[in-house]
Order: structure tokens, then C-alpha cells, then sequence
């Protein structure tokens, strides 16, 4: 029962990376394709999603290290583990977590030829880099570390939980090519970031004579941004909380808006390229906000005694307190409500398809209306490409995959991935279309889930949609 | 054809979802994390005068001076937990023509002595100061006595003192907290 607690939450909450969906993308099968390409060609035409059942989708990864470099049984202390792994990680390697949750997701094949589809989805999404030089700090301290300016600009992290409501067009606008816009609102619940930091914090014999050390903060530039905390720091009560965050969720948050574009073309009979772009946009934070800053320079040099001449019982100076005010003023956390934007992180696809093998029965090739486009085969490979744009640069993925229609109701689809996290990411997906309903499981990372404690990230995503085919 | 490859990768499939677990390792052994960072801290520093040990508005001489700073930090519960070794090293240099007997005295929010420690520093001339370096390790027992301060009071003494008298007493200090969290 421990282990199977533990299998859930490390598969919930521990294993982080991207917010890669490579098994998904370019399956047409699944509705929730179009989220992830909004120019993806739709065979459907209805679709609804179940609701709360249409994508459950987590990604999560590490890219210095796994829950297993820690706490696999070894010989070595954990102590030894731990300081060896916070010396090999620098501060480019990050933890990462990606959630969503289809709340409502639906689609219709209008008159015109439009495919329209749209719903609700909540995400929640987090990186944090790793604060190689304050871990070394925190782990060792400063006794080995005179001189050494620790790096204050490395730590790096955003958060957020928002709702997304969404609203998209698809249309076929020739033999080959198809093309989709998305609009996007999105309602933040709660969100920080602190990013763009800098400075350094050095400790070393005195260069002035006051003391036997000096304690420099040079340049110190640190920032957090929250919004959506401050209020819920100051709710009373549980169920205040939750009527709070109920209310963010729709539309009661810092709103803000971001388009989905994408495409696809078909070069002749077997070849395709599409690409998207999601989450171009921004949410404008005016709300609940509550920043936090500290910027200058100051030096540290203990506490100076004066020895004034004083009366019995008189005081004598609040010299540690002085030494105190002095820091805050210099360096000290300033509290702000000015209004930020945050950028949504950018994602962008891209891919390469060759289809080969069987023509199948609903395949356009014989169609004279259809003289240039792509047909449809039962197997094909390619190439995908997934880059999300982070504080500290894009991340970058490409994976190999190759698809095959098993039957008439049942495709799959194996890819492999070479991201930061690792180079031998195998992952597998399929797609079931059992009567109108269409069902289908997707993950990563496969040759670790037999011990995805060594796994330094994993992806999944299930759901289960209603599909129409024919009116 | 299909059949044949399909049956198995569904069976494959669902058996690493299904079989999926974390295996061979130890969460128990989180208990045993402990970071042990070593800290080293500036403490206090003073420049005392000869004629801060004479009263010329009276013409006495002042034998012992003293003056107090809080260390709020100390008897703070993080440290309390955390600390388990402070090593202190205070740098005399003597310019004054007189030995100092110097004392520190740890005293909680009642004002009660908690800790106490004192050293002595070679007497100098203004041409020629001398060094007196003074070290303490406070752990154990002493240690715990030393976290129940919030303030220390120094105590300078001199030997004896006159108008004439000339040189400076400097102090800087600091110290190493070994801390286990």
C-alpha cells in the first residue's frame, strides 16, 4: 500500500519536465489534438469531450536528477548523495511540473466547413532552476566559500494555476492545406515568478581593516511577482479559500489573452508538414498583486561598540538593531503593489510526416475532387520538433515517431525523444474509437516504468471524448 | 499481420502501465538528511582610547568600561535546534601601556547571566601594539547555556589609568557557527 502511494504521488506530483505532448501531437484521432496543433486536419464531425474526462494530462521532469539518484538504495550516505549530485547539477538544470485538466471540451463541423471547437481547461504549471550556487551555501555555508561570490541571480522560478477558456476555428482550405486559429482567455488563479535576478554575496578578509571578515552584497537585483497570494494569505478559513479560488476560476482572476495558431500541409500524396504555435499571449496581473524587491549593495562588517559614558540604568545603543535597519535600508525587501504582465510560456511545434503502406478505404487518392492532396495510409514515420520558451532560454526536444492504424478502431503511435532530461525516451500512445466513443492513453519514458523512480521525467495523458463521424 | 502485432503491443502496454512502481529505493532515509553548513560571521569590533579609561571632568581615572549589544539571534529556536558548535575568536591589538582583563558576559531577557567567558590582553605601546588572540569553542552543556543569551555585555578593565596615559585597544571578532539542520 506504501509503494502503491508512493507509485501515485511520484507519478503525480514528483516527476517533472516540459510540457512536451509528443505521443499526442499530430493524432487526429484525438479531439484534443487540436490543442496542441489548432491547423491539424479533423476527421470528425462532432466531437464532445467528457467532461473532467477529456485530457487529464501531467508532465513532469527533472533534468539533473531523479528521485532515484537520491533515495536508491546504496551504500553511499544520502548526505554524500545529495552533495555530490548539488556539485555535478548547475544552475541551467531546472525541476518542472505541467498539469491539465479538461473541464469541458467541445467541437462541430459548421455549414461553412469550418470546424469550430472550443471548451475550459485548467492548468497549472511550474519550473524552478536550480539555485546551484544558495544550495552550496545552504548545504555547506561560507567557511570553504572566502572569497567566492555566491550567485544570488540564480535562483529562477515561475508558478501558476489558471482556468483557460478557449475558443478555436479550423478550416480545410484547400487539398493541402488546413489551417486553425485559437483564441484564448485565461483567468488567473495564483501566480509568483521571480526571474531576471542578480548579485552576489561574498564573504572575505577584511579589505578595510574595520573587522576580520567583510560580507559584500554587490548589485543585489532580486524580485518575486505574486498575485492571487496575498488574498489567500489573508482569507479566513478554509471555505473562504475555496469560494475565493471557485470565483478566480471563472473569470474572477488577473485575466489575460493568447492566441493558438497552426497548420498543416500536405506536400503531394505522402508527405505532410504542420506546426503550431501555442500560448502567445499575456495575463496582466492588477489584482491581489504583491511584490517583493530588493536592489543595492551593502557591506556587512559585525557590530561596533562605541562605549558611551552612561548613567546606572541608562541604555546604551540598540547597536544590533542598528546593524539591522542599516541592512534593510541598503538591501532590505521592499513591498509593492505595482502591476505586472507575465508572459505565458510560448510553446512551438513542428513536424514531418511520411505515410506509407496500405492506402486506406476512406483515402482521397481515387477522389477527383482531392487530385493533390495527401492520402491516408495505415503506417508512417517522422520527425518532431517542441521547443517551450523558459525564463532562462527555450527547451528544446525532437523526437522520431512511427505510427500505424492497427485496425479501423484502434491506432497507435511510438516515439522517440531526445530532450534535456535524457536521450532514451521511448514513448507510446493509443487510440481506441470503441462505438462513438474515443478513448486514449499516451506516456513517456516507458523503459523506466518499471522503476520511474529513475526517471527523470514523465508524461501522460489520457481522456475520453464522444466522436461523431458522420451527421 | 496486423493482428499479430497488435495483440502483444496492447498486452505490453498495459502491462507497464499497470506494472509501473517505483522500486529499490528508501524514502525512509529522508530522515537522515541533514545539512551541515559551517558559517562564518563578523561579530563585534571596538577602537577604545587611553583617555576612554580617564574621567577628566572629575580627573579619576575610569578602570572598567562596558558597553552591550543585543544578539537577538541567539536564543532564536533555529538555533537553538540548529547549532552545535561555536567557535568565537576575538583579535586584541594593544597599543596602551596597561594588560586589560576583558569580559563577557551572556545574559537572557531577565538580564541573567546564561554564559560567561573572559581573557586577558598583553599590555603595548602606541609604536609597538601587541596582539592577544582569544579563542573560545562553546559546545555541549555550555552551548546550550550560551543559546538562552539574547545580549552580551563586555567589560573592559585596566590596570590602572592616568591623564598622561596613550594608545588604543582595538577588538574585531568573529564566529564559526557549526550548524545541523
Amino acid at each position: 500500500m506504501k509503494n502503491l502511494l508512493i507509485c501515485f504521488v511520484v507519478l503525480w506530483a514528483g516527476e517533472l519536465l516540459s510540457q512536451n505532448k509528443q505521443v499526442l501531437y499530430g493524432l487526429e484521432e484525438v479531439p484534443q489534438n487540436l490543442l496542441l496543433n489548432p491547423g491539424s486536419k479533423v476527421p470528425q464531425k462532432y466531437h464532445i469531450g467528457i467532461p473532467f474526462l477529456s485530457q487529464i494530462h501531467i508532465n513532469g521532469g527533472a533534468s539533473g536528477v531523479s528521485v532515484y539518484d537520491i533515495f536508491g538504495k546504496s551504500n553511499v550516505d544520502i548526505n554524500t548523495r545529495i552533495r555530490n549530485k548539488i556539485f555535478e547539477m548547475d544552475e541551467k538544470d531546472f525541476f518542472t511540473l505541467n498539469q491539465q485538466l479538461d473541464i469541458v471540451n467541445f467541437g462541430w463541423l459548421a455549414k461553412n466547413d469550418i470546424y469550430f471547437s472550443g471548451g475550459m481547461y485548467q492548468e497549472l504549471d511550474f519550473i524552478t532552476y536550480f539555485p546551484r550556487d544558495l544550495a552550496i551555501l545552504a548545504w555547506e555555508g561560507n567557511q570553504n566559500y572566502l572569497d567566492y561570490p555566491f550567485d544570488l541571480g540564480q535562483v529562477s522560478t515561475t508558478g501558476e494555476v489558471l482556468s483557460v477558456f478557449h475558443f478555436g476555428a479550423n478550416k480545410k482550405l484547400n487539398d493541402n492545406l488546413t489551417v486553425g486559429i485559437r483564441a484564448k482567455l485565461y483567468s488567473s488563479l495564483i501566480h509568483f515568478q521571480s526571474i531576471n535576478n542578480s548579485g552576489t554575496f561574498t564573504t572575505r578578509e577584511s579589505t578595510n581593516g574595520i573587522n576580520i571578515y567583510e560580507h559584500e552584497f554587490q548589485n543585489v537585483d532580486v524580485s518575486v511577482q505574486t498575485s492571487g497570494y496575498a488574498s489567500l494569505r489573508d482569507a479566513d478559513g478554509s471555505s473562504e479559500v475555496i469560494s475565493e479560488i471557485l470565483g478566480r476560476t471563472f473569470f474572477g482572476g488577473n485575466l489575460g489573452l493568447g492566441v493558438d495558431l497552426g497548420a498543416t500541409y500536405d506536400i503531394g500524396r505522402y508527405w505532410t508538414v504542420s506546426g503550431s504555435v501555442l500560448d502567445l499571449g499575456a495575463v496582466f496581473h492588477t489584482n491581489g498583486v504583491e511584490n517583493y524587491e530588493s536592489k543595492g549593495d551593502h557591506i556587512v562588517n559585525g557590530i561596533e561598540l562605541i562605549f558611551p559614558p552612561l548613567e546606572d540604568g541608562e541604555p546604551t545603543f540598540p547597536y544590533f538593531s542598528n546593524v539591522v535597519d542599516e541592512f534593510e535600508d541598503k538591501v532590505g525587501v521592499d513591498t509593492l503593489q505595482t502591476s505586472y504582465t507575465q508572459l505565458r510560456p510560448l510553446k512551438v511545434n513542428g513536424a514531418l510526416e511520411y505515410r506509407f503502406g496500405q492506402q486506406l478505404g476512406s483515402g482521397d487518392a481515387c477522389d477527383c475532387y482531392n487530385m493533390g492532396g495527401g492520402i491516408e495510409t495505415g503506417q508512417s514515420v517522422g520527425l518532431q520538433v517542441f521547443s517551450v520558451f523558459r525564463p532562462k532560454g527555450p527547451q528544446l526536444a525532437g523526437t522520431l515517431f512511427y505510427y500505424r492504424r492497427l485496425w479501423n478502431f484502434l491506432s497507435a503511435k511510438a516515439t522517440y525523444t531526445v530532450d534535456p532530461y535524457s536521450n532514451s525516451n521511448i514513448g507510446l500512445g493509443m487510440v481506441a474509437d470503441l462505438g462513438k466513443f474515443n478513448f486514449y492513453l499516451a506516456a513517456d519514458n516507458l523503459l523506466l516504468y518499471g522503476n520511474i523512480a529513475k526517471a527523470k521525467s514523465v508524461s501522460l495523458q489520457l481522456g475520453i471524448n464522444i466522436k461523431i463521424y458522420e451527421q | 499481420m496486423k493482428t499479430n502485432l497488435s495483440v502483444p503491443i496492447v498486452i505490453v502496454l498495459a502491462f507497464i502501465f499497470l506494472s509501473s512502481c517505483v522500486k529499490d529505493t528508501d524514502f525512509d532515509e529522508a530522515d537522515a538528511i541533514l545539512l551541515t553548513p559551517v558559517v562564518e560571521l563578523d561579530l563585534i569590533y571596538f577602537n577604545l582610547t587611553a583617555s576612554d579609561f580617564f574621567d577628566s571632568s572629575t580627573s579619576n581615572p575610569r578602570l572598567t568600561v562596558r558597553d552591550t549589544t543585543e544578539l537577538p539571534f541567539l536564543d532564536d529556536g533555529f538555533v537553538q535546534d540548529g547549532l552545535k558548535k561555536a567557535d568565537f575568536l576575538f583579535k586584541f591589538t594593544n597599543g596602551i601601556p596597561r594588560r586589560f582583563d576583558v569580559d563577557f558576559q551572556f545574559l537572557d531577557e531577565e538580564n541573567t547571566e546564561t554564559y560567561s567567558t573572559q581573557t586577558n590582553v598583553d599590555q603595548g605601546t602606541p609604536q609597538n601594539p601587541q596582539p592577544t588572540d582569544f579563542t573560545q569553542t562553546v559546545e555541549g552543556d555550555d552551548l546550550i547555556e550560551l543559546t538562552k543569551a539574547s545580549k552580551v555585555v563586555i567589560s573592559v578593565t585596566i590596570a590602572s589609568s592616568d591623564e598622561n596615559l596613550e594608545g588604543e585597544l582595538n577588538l574585531k571578532s568573529k564566529t564559526t557557527y557549526y550548524l545541523e539542520l
